[in-house]
């Protein structure tokens, strides 16, 4: 299990994550991310009995549920204070389009 | 499949060969108060941005926490949708980036959805005594994101970023393709909407964005023997049910001709994402659409599953009332009504068919009932823009009104008379009867007036005499002018009594 990992993989993650990769890192970050998997590749060893089911999270606790009520709202000055850029009523960005 | 054709086989296509494929996703926002995992309120109109909190802009370490209305709402509708329900669901986080998107993700379900396969039956759109199934891939429960506002000036100005819808619960129903025409994908919104309206689980409003459709869709061709597909085309921005309508019809045309032209099967080209434009009527090109691994799905470990058992989806289950295809069934079966009458009261909403109901059980006469429904009041509905529940008639004056028709106290063209007093004069039935000086007739008064009218028509009486009992028709008119409040019922049966026609 030490699949190693394209050029082209690692550059279509960088793009969907948003990250900035400079090609001079590419080889380097392939190389760590194939690490990685190899590392966490290991759990696979590990032989179950058919019947287990999978295990989607980090507990087995379920239900934890609200109740369909109000709580009061973050005041819009101070939640838009997190944001880079707004003009007191909106959320400013860099156009879309 | 999808071989390689040339033009001329190409031209020589008719339109039998062609089989529209359109298969529809439609998002429902689910009438809670709250959002889907956080307190802030799901109103609609507030100014921007006050109706948000840590949790639906994402700030690190706030935690999500499901909202047991918008599970109870999604329940009853794969119920109502005849879904699978999952005795165990999971959120997943949808990864993209997009300004109306904080997190970064939306918050979505992947591979547990909180309803499975079901389906929905509809009129067959070329003939309305069968029925078409429509089979529902599944139905998920997610949030919404925020809503830009780009600068419309073309000066390259900052979009500007609304939160309040961010968070809000939707429910996402995704068919299979077994629509057939842009027309029969009408009329499974219709028959969708109607249902989630009856069950109380969205307004639907369109306008506010309640239900949005996108729509994919494909043409199978058969060329020489072989079946060719196109490749698929997913249409965004439908706004209205018609809008979806004109669009699919558009992309199908669109397709064919393009294929007639260049011959790309769905082999040969990704598939696209087109916007809808109300203003040309036609589709243009988004964006070629990700695949599924780029938005890299994987469960949200801020969010724990949920079980559901037996007893809580029973419960919720009980409270599903009759949905529009079993009122139709009982409006024909049990009240007399024609299927188009039938549905046409249906898609008003439960609210006419209660006032329907009302009516017909206090006048004793479905059928009048109906009729009078199915005429003067949704005339009266459709022409003021109104609802039956500001209707200025309550169900309790139709109802005395029609009594009086039953009885033979009013006849219908009379009785119409009332009731435009009665909503022009805000009148009950005996003042608006009054103010038109209508009044009980007795019989001696009958006998004189037909008396008249036989001296008065000697030609019309001589015809009834030689056994055409129809000319007594020509008299009605005549007594009616003689004296508005006799019956003409009466009129008729006293004349060919008299003349013993």
């Amino acid at each position: 299990m030490s699949d190693s990992i394209d050029r082209e993989t690692v550059e279509q993650v960088a793009r969907l994550a948003c990250i900035d990769l400079p090609a001079s890192r590419v080889d380097e970050t392939a190389k760590q991310l194939a690490e990685i998997l190899e590392y966490v590749g290991q759990l696979e060893q590990v032989s179950l009995p058919d019947d287990v089911e999978p295990f989607f999270g980090a507990t087995e606790s379920v239900n934890a549920i609200r109740k369909d009520e109000l709580s009061p709202s973050v005041a819009r000055p101070d939640i838009l204070s997190n944001a880079p850029d707004s003009d007191g009523e909106f959320y400013q960005v860099p156009p879309v389009f | 499949m999808n071989a390689a054709t040339t033009q001329e086989q190409r031209q020589s296509i008719s339109e039998d060969d062609v089989t529209i494929i359109i298969g529809l996703e439609v998002h429902v926002q689910l009438d809670t108060k709250s959002k889907l995992f956080c307190g802030c309120s799901t109103e609609f109109g507030a100014p921007p941005n006050t109706q948000t909190c840590v949790v639906c802009t994402g700030a690190p370490g706030s935690l999500p926490v499901i909202n047991q209305q918008a599970l109870r709402l999604s329940i009853k509708t794969g119920l109502a949708l005849n879904c699978e329900i999952a005795r165990f669901t999971k959120w997943d986080r949808k990864n993209y980036f997009y300004p109306d998107l904080p997190k970064g993700y939306q918050i979505s379900q992947f591979d547990k959805p909180i309803c499975g396969l079901g389906y929905l039956d509809l009129f067959d759109q070329r003939d309305k005594s069968k029925t078409r199934r429509v089979v529902l891939e599944r139905a998920h429960l997610e949030e919404d994101a925020g809503k830009s506002i780009h600068d419309e000036s073309k000066q390259g100005g900052n979009s500007r970023i609304d939160l309040n819808r961010t968070g809000t619960p939707l429910l996402e129903i995704v068919t299979q393709p077994d629509m057939r025409s842009a027309a029969e994908a009408r009329a499974f919104l219709n028959e969708l909407k109607l249902i989630l309206t009856y069950l109380e689980v969205s307004d639907c409003n369109m306008q506010q964005g309640n239900l949005r459709c996108d729509g994919n869709i494909n043409l199978h061709i058969r060329v020489d023997g072989q079946q060719i597909a196109t490749p698929i085309v997913e249409i965004k921005n439908m706004n209205s049910f018609r809008a979806a309508e004109r669009a699919l019809d558009y992309e199908a045309v669109r397709q064919l001709e393009l294929w007639k032209q260049n011959g790309l099967t769905i082999s040969d080209a990704p598939k696209q994402t087109r916007g809808w434009d109300a203003a040309t009527q036609t589709t243009t090109l988004q964006r070629e659409k990700e695949a599924s691994a780029d938005y890299r799905y994987f469960p949200d470990p801020d969010l724990i599953a949920v079980t559901l058992s037996e007893e809580e989806i029973d419960s919720i289950r009980s409270e599903i009332d009759r949905l529009p295809a079993q009122w139709r069934e009982e409006l024909i079966g049990q009240h007399g009504l024609k299927p188009y009458d039938a549905d046409v009261m249906v898609g008003q909403g439960r609210g006419v068919i209660d006032y329907f109901l009302n009516v017909a059980e206090g006048c004793g006469n479905s059928k009048m009932a109906a009729n009078w429904i199915g005429q003067e009041v949704l005339r009266f509905l459709n022409e003021s823009e109104a609802t039956i529940e500001s209707y200025p008639i309550t169900s309790t004056q139709m109802t005395e009104l029609l009594t009086r028709v039953v009885g033979g106290e009013l006849d219908q063209t009379r009785a119409k008379e009332v009731l435009e007093q009665m909503i022009e004069f805000q009148l009950e039935v005996q003042s608006a009867m009054d103010k038109l000086g209508i009044k009980p007739v007795d019989n001696q008064e009958i006998e004189a007036l037909c008396q008249q009218l036989i001296n008065e028509n000697p030609q019309v009486i001589e015809q009834i005499k030689g056994g055409n009992a129809k000319a007594v028709g020509a008299l009605i008119g005549k007594a009616r002018k003689l004296n508005p409040n006799a019956s003409p019922g009466l009129v008729k049966n006293t004349i060919l009594k008299m003349v013993g026609g």
